[in-house]
């Protein structure tokens, strides 16, 4: 068991997206990419490495990716899960 | 490798809605209209685009004729101008035997200019002008008089044409459902309607030949059309035994629901809507329990509208821009205050937290190019909003906004959408009632009509507008007719 679990390890996930943080009490709905990111952060992939994911698997440019992933991440602070 | 279609990363706080994903239904996909591609439609003709579609018109009002056949044979169907009155439209209600009702001077033009001799009109409405209730009646026009004024003329028009003229009186009836519509006509209820029956028997050459009621619009509880056929029925009888005349048509008017949704119906239209038949039952039923045993019963015209265009009709449209719309109390600056809504709710019992306003609670939202200029009914009605192709990603409330730069162009507040993206096609419906005939020239230009026919080809019925459609009718006055670039004293400067 790690001694020092973050906010991110406690969130509880399913496969289709649902998120519930102990924490706090309140449950996210996550798209299939948000599902995957989170994923990925959770195995402690970087930022740039969830990017790299995103843009190796799904028919999008670069910037429209980079946007969208931005908006995710800044979400997720507000949530104090990063 | 294959890629897949792109899904952005997102994330919901889970409301009520996303919690219960059986709430938002099914929301199917509407990938092509009558076997047309949507995709191809938008291609060939760009965006955004009404569709009609032809099979639709006529199975609808062929399924009308069939209901009222069944329990009253002399039933004869107006067309409804003003609900929609594109030409091919209308012609095609012609085709199926429909009469034309109008309500104005330039209907009145239209119907002819269709096709439709004077005899077949039924010209209604709280306005007509001397000139236009002049040609009516030497047209022969069924001209439903609707105020003291109009009956005045029109008296005065039969003395100087030295004969009589023939015509049904509008009346209102208080149904119990709906407000009454006492803007239009005189009221069957207490006299009046009868004294002006007998007033212009007495003293005019006007003879009253019809009586015409309508009740309202969409209106949910077909017994409202007892109550109105009861009230006119009584009228004609009293009319009878007070020496008018016979009562040869009573025209019941319009008012029969599509399959649209009123905002805060509770029920889908599904089970709201009362069928062709429903309507039969209660009108007609009561025309015949009350009309006296032995006597011709009288023709019964009908001028529905709505029910019989409005799921006729799609908007093709596409998404231009996909946001992520902050919901009320979801606001961060507030939730710094205590003040965040629901987050501040929670954090009365400890939830609260690090939990801001930002954090999920939003929704998302998508501009399409259209805007509600164009979609008039969506002032009382929630169109369903279906995607044009199958949906990389579960159904999400969304709210569906207008093109226009006005905060008040929302299209639905929340509909059951997939995670959109720009250039997605999606397909509105029903629209085909009031939207064409009520929409504006407002910031963009109106957009073609296309009619698919019963053998699936696509007909151009009106094209999109252009620059000289909007400024042909305009006139500069001769000292603003320079043009060129704006004087450089008349620059203000920013500096």
């Amino acid at each position: 068991m790690d001694p020092n679990p973050t906010r991110l390890d406690d969130l509880m996930l399913n496969d289709r997206g649902f998120v519930f943080d102990p924490n706090t009490g309140e449950s996210y709905q996550l798209s299939t990419t948000g599902l995957a990111c989170l994923r990925s952060l959770q195995h402690g992939t970087t930022a740039a490495g969830v990017l790299a994911g995103i843009l190796e698997a799904q028919e999008v440019d670069p910037l429209t990716a980079r946007w969208d992933l931005d908006a995710f991440f800044w979400e997720i602070k507000q949530l104090g899960w990063l | 490798m294959n890629k897949q279609p792109y899904v952005a990363p997102t994330i919901r706080r889970v409301s009520q809605a996303t919690a219960n994903p059986q709430r938002l239904g099914r929301t199917p996909v509407m990938e092509a209209i009558d076997g047309v591609p949507v995709a191809g439609l938008l291609g060939e003709h760009g965006g955004p685009l009404f569709v009609f579609s032809e099979a639709a018109l006529r199975a609808k009002i062929r399924d009308a004729r069939r209901a009222f056949a069944a329990v009253y044979p002399k039933t004869t169907f107006a067309w409804s101008y003003k609900t929609n009155y594109l030409n091919a439209i209308c012609r095609v209600f012609h085709q199926e035997g429909s009469l034309a009702e109008v309500v104005s001077g330039f209907e009145y033009e239209k119907a002819r200019a269709n096709g439709v001799p004077g005899y077949r009109i039924i010209f209604n409405g709280p306005h007509k002008t001397a000139g236009e209730l002049r040609r009516a009646v030497e047209e022969g026009a069924m001209i439903q008089v609707d105020n003291r004024d109009e009956v005045l003329a029109l008296a005065k028009l039969a003395d100087e044409l030295d004969r009589e003229i023939r015509l049904g009186i509008r009346v209102h009836v208080d149904t119990g459902t709906h407000a009454v519509w006492s803007k239009f006509g005189f009221c069957a209820e207490d006299g009046e309607a009868l004294r002006m029956i007998e007033w212009m028997t007495e003293n005019t050459r006007l003879r009253v030949r019809g009586v015409h009621c309508h009740v309202g619009t969409f209106m949910l509880d077909a017994g409202a059309y007892a109550t109105a056929a009861d009230a006119v029925v009584r009228l004609a009888l009293a009319a009878a035994e007070a020496g008018c005349g016979t009562v040869e048509y009573l025209n019941l008017g319009g008012g029969f629901a599509s399959r649209a949704r009123l905002h805060g119906q509770y029920l889908p239209p599904e089970q709201a809507t009362p069928g062709f038949d429903d309507y039969a039952r209660e009108l007609c039923g009561t025309i015949k329990r009350l009309w006296p045993e032995g006597r011709d019963l009288p023709e019964l015209l009908l001028e529905t509208g709505r029910a019989l265009v409005d799921e006729a009709g799609y908007l093709l449209t596409k998404v231009v821009a996909v946001k992520q719309r902050m919901l009320a109390g979801g606001c961060p600056a507030l939730a710094a205050y205590g003040k965040g809504g629901s987050n501040g709710t929670l954090a009365a019992y400890g939830k609260g937290g690090p939990v801001s306003g930002a954090g999920g609670n939003r929704r998302n939202a998508v501009v399409l190019d259209a805007g509600i200029q164009i979609l008039y009914t969506t002032a009382w009605y929630q169109p369903s909003v279906y995607p044009a192709a199958a949906p990389a990603a579960g159904m999400q409330p969304t709210t569906v906004y207008g093109c226009l730069c006005m905060n008040i162009d929302v299209i639905r507040e929340e509909a059951a959408l997939p995670e959109m993206n720009v250039g997605d096609a999606v397909v509105i419906h029903p629209v085909g009632a009031y939207n064409i005939t009520q929409s504006m020239q407002f910031i963009s230009y109106r957009p073609a009509v296309v009619m698919i026919d019963p053998a699936g080809r696509v007909h151009l019925i009106r094209r999109r507008e252009v620059l000289e459609d909007v400024c042909g009718p305009e006139q500069v006055p001769e000292y603003l007719a320079e043009t060129g670039e704006i004087a450089e004293e008349a620059r203000v400067s920013v500096t």
